[in-house]
């Protein structure tokens, strides 16, 4: 049983790396107190989230089993709970819709992707990733964060954005899922059991900014403290 | 496969420039922040400054003001005070003569009259304009604004130094100590009912600090300047203060009554003495 995982990660170290590092700016948060921040308090949950189906992922992909359901149902949830952050965020309330129904159009939207992807839905053997969700997440997310910095250089309220921790934390996506955009779609491709092709170096990309994305996180939660809180 | 590894290419290529144009947008975002920030800063510099002028203007133009009725009442009533006094003083001769007594009492009355009017005049410039404060300074002024008020009033007011010789400061600086200080004692003896004050100056080589105290009934300045009660008084000390750089604060001694202490970074005055403020230098260019 242990030796099925620690062969797995032997051989992909660096998305076994991105799954664990995760529990860096988890553990950071309850140390610094963040979740008394409403944006990181959903941040907080999106780690936890993340930890646990990368986990399951991790213990379906060493036991070879398909796993990639997981992957799939896993985007409509990860864009609620980090689109969600920014609900605290935006102070104009058409931004604010637009995200409610950005989250609740990507569910349907990810619904149909699952159903178009796969011929046989009962057949979990041959699920297959599917073939835009994860580009459309993708899109979604630069933008609201986009919209965001436009919103935070227009306001001007930040004084010293190096230690503003949502900064650090938007940086970190807008890295993550730009590493991610192209690459997504190809995934489709690429992971299936009679896999043809070998992305290479590519393949490691997203996963890379992933680590560098929970760094970043790390960071910004870093330097969160209470006392900013308060005076909000 | 020739398909394939071009895809990769294509991939990677795509994948590297828009983590580029993230990276760019990231540090453009952080770049502009700060700079936007900077010109804000300066702009509301700009704006403190200007209104710090604005105020200066103000106060000079008060301080000009009093000068000018000042002067005006020595020059024109007080020399037709002068004349008055000067007819009378031959029309009582004529009146001796009659041997009237009734004449004369009221002749007598009439001079008494003019000569308190006179010295009544000569007190409402002085006060306008505290000469002795430009001629001799702070110690002598504060003392001499003592000495009147306990003549007329029925208190005790105290005065401290820290030296015995107060090096003479800038003019204005010197003034608005000397109106804080006129406005606070004013104010205790308007408000406080209290049988003392104390007035304490000391000197440092970076500050100067004015305390006054006095055992009145006290009072809360938040609550005051919450409550729009403030007069001009509290107000203009403060806003006195903001174009020396100085600092108030309002204390509440645990023996009752209330303190008030204004600090001020020192300003000798430099080697050329300032040519002296003397109320009646304006050219006369009416009559
Ligand atoms: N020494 C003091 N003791 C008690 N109360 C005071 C004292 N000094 C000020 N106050 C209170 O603070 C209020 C504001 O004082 P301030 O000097 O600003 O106005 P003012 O004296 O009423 O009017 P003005 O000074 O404009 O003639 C006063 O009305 C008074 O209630
Ligand atoms: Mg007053």
């Amino acid at each position: 049983m242990f030796d099925t995982y620690s062969a797995y990660i032997v051989n992909n170290p660096i998305s076994s790396i991105a799954v664990f590092i995760t529990v860096l700016p988890l553990t950071l948060t309850i140390a610094r107190r963040a979740f008394l921040d409403k944006s990181l308090r959903l941040l907080f949950c999106y780690l936890a989230v993340k930890l646990i189906i990368d986990l399951a992922m991790l213990h379906y992909a060493s036991n070879r089993t398909n796993n990639i359901i997981l992957y799939n149902l896993s985007i409509p949830l990860f864009y609620a709970l980090l689109g969600g952050m920014f609900y605290f965020k935006f102070a104009e309330k058409p931004r604010r819709q637009f995200l409610i129904i950005s989250i609740i159009g990507l569910f349907f939207f990810c619904a149909w992707d699952i159903v178009n992807s796969n011929e046989d839905l009962q057949n979990m053997r041959e699920h297959r990733v599917v073939l835009y969700s994860k580009m459309v997440e993708g899109v979604l997310m630069i933008l609201v964060i986009l919209l965001y910095f436009y919103e935070i250089i227009k306001s001007l309220q930040i004084p010293n954005l190096l230690t503003f921790p949502f900064f650090w934390v938007c940086s970190g996506l807008l890295l993550y899922y730009s590493s991610l955009i192209f690459i997504a779609p190809v995934i489709h491709y690429a992971y299936t059991w009679n896999n043809t092709m070998d992305l290479g170096i590519t393949e490691f990309i997203p996963s890379i900014f992933e680590i560098i994305c929970a760094l970043f996180f790390s960071v910004g939660i870093y330097h969160y403290s209470p006392k900013d809180y308060a005076k909000q | 496969m020739q398909n394939s590894e071009e895809l990769k290419w294509a991939l990677l290529i795509a994948s590297l420039a828009m983590l580029a144009m993230a990276f760019c947008m990231i540090a453009f975002v952080m770049y502009y922040q700060k700079r936007r920030f900077e010109e804000e800063k300066k702009i509301s510099d700009i704006e403190k400054n200007y209104n710090r002028l604005l105020l200066d203007t103000a106060l000079n133009s008060e301080e000009t003001e009093r000068r000018r009725i000042a002067q005006d009442l020595h020059d024109d009533i007080g020399t037709m005070l002068s004349l008055t006094k000067l007819s009378l003083n031959q029309l009582s001769k004529l009146v001796a003569n009659s041997g009237n007594e009734k004449e004369e009492s009221i002749m007598k009355k009439s001079q008494s009259l003019v000569e308190e009017t006179i010295l009544h005049v000569r007190r409402i410039t002085r006060d306008l304009v505290p000469t002795t404060l430009e001629r001799f300074g702070l110690m002598e002024a504060i003392e001499e604004f003592i000495h009147k008020l306990e003549e007329d009033n029925n208190l005790v007011i105290a005065f401290q130094s820290n030296t015995e010789e107060f090096p003479r400061q800038g003019q204005k600086l010197e003034l608005t100590l000397y109106r804080i200080m006129q406005e606070l004692v004013n104010n205790a003896i308007k408000h406080a009912s209290c049988s003392k004050i104390d007035i304490v100056l000391e000197i440092d080589e970076e500050m100067i600090g004015l305390r006054v105290t006095d055992n009145g009934v006290g009072f809360d300045p938040e609550k005051i300047k919450e409550s729009n009660l403030a007069g001009l008084g509290l107000l203009g000390i403060e806003s006195r203060l903001a174009i020396v750089n100085g600092t108030v604060q309002y204390e509440q001694p645990a023996k009752g009554g209330s303190s008030a202490i204004a600090r001020i970074p020192v300003n000798p005055v430099s080697g050329n003495k300032p040519e002296p403020l003397h109320p009646f230098r304006r050219e006369k260019v009416n009559i």
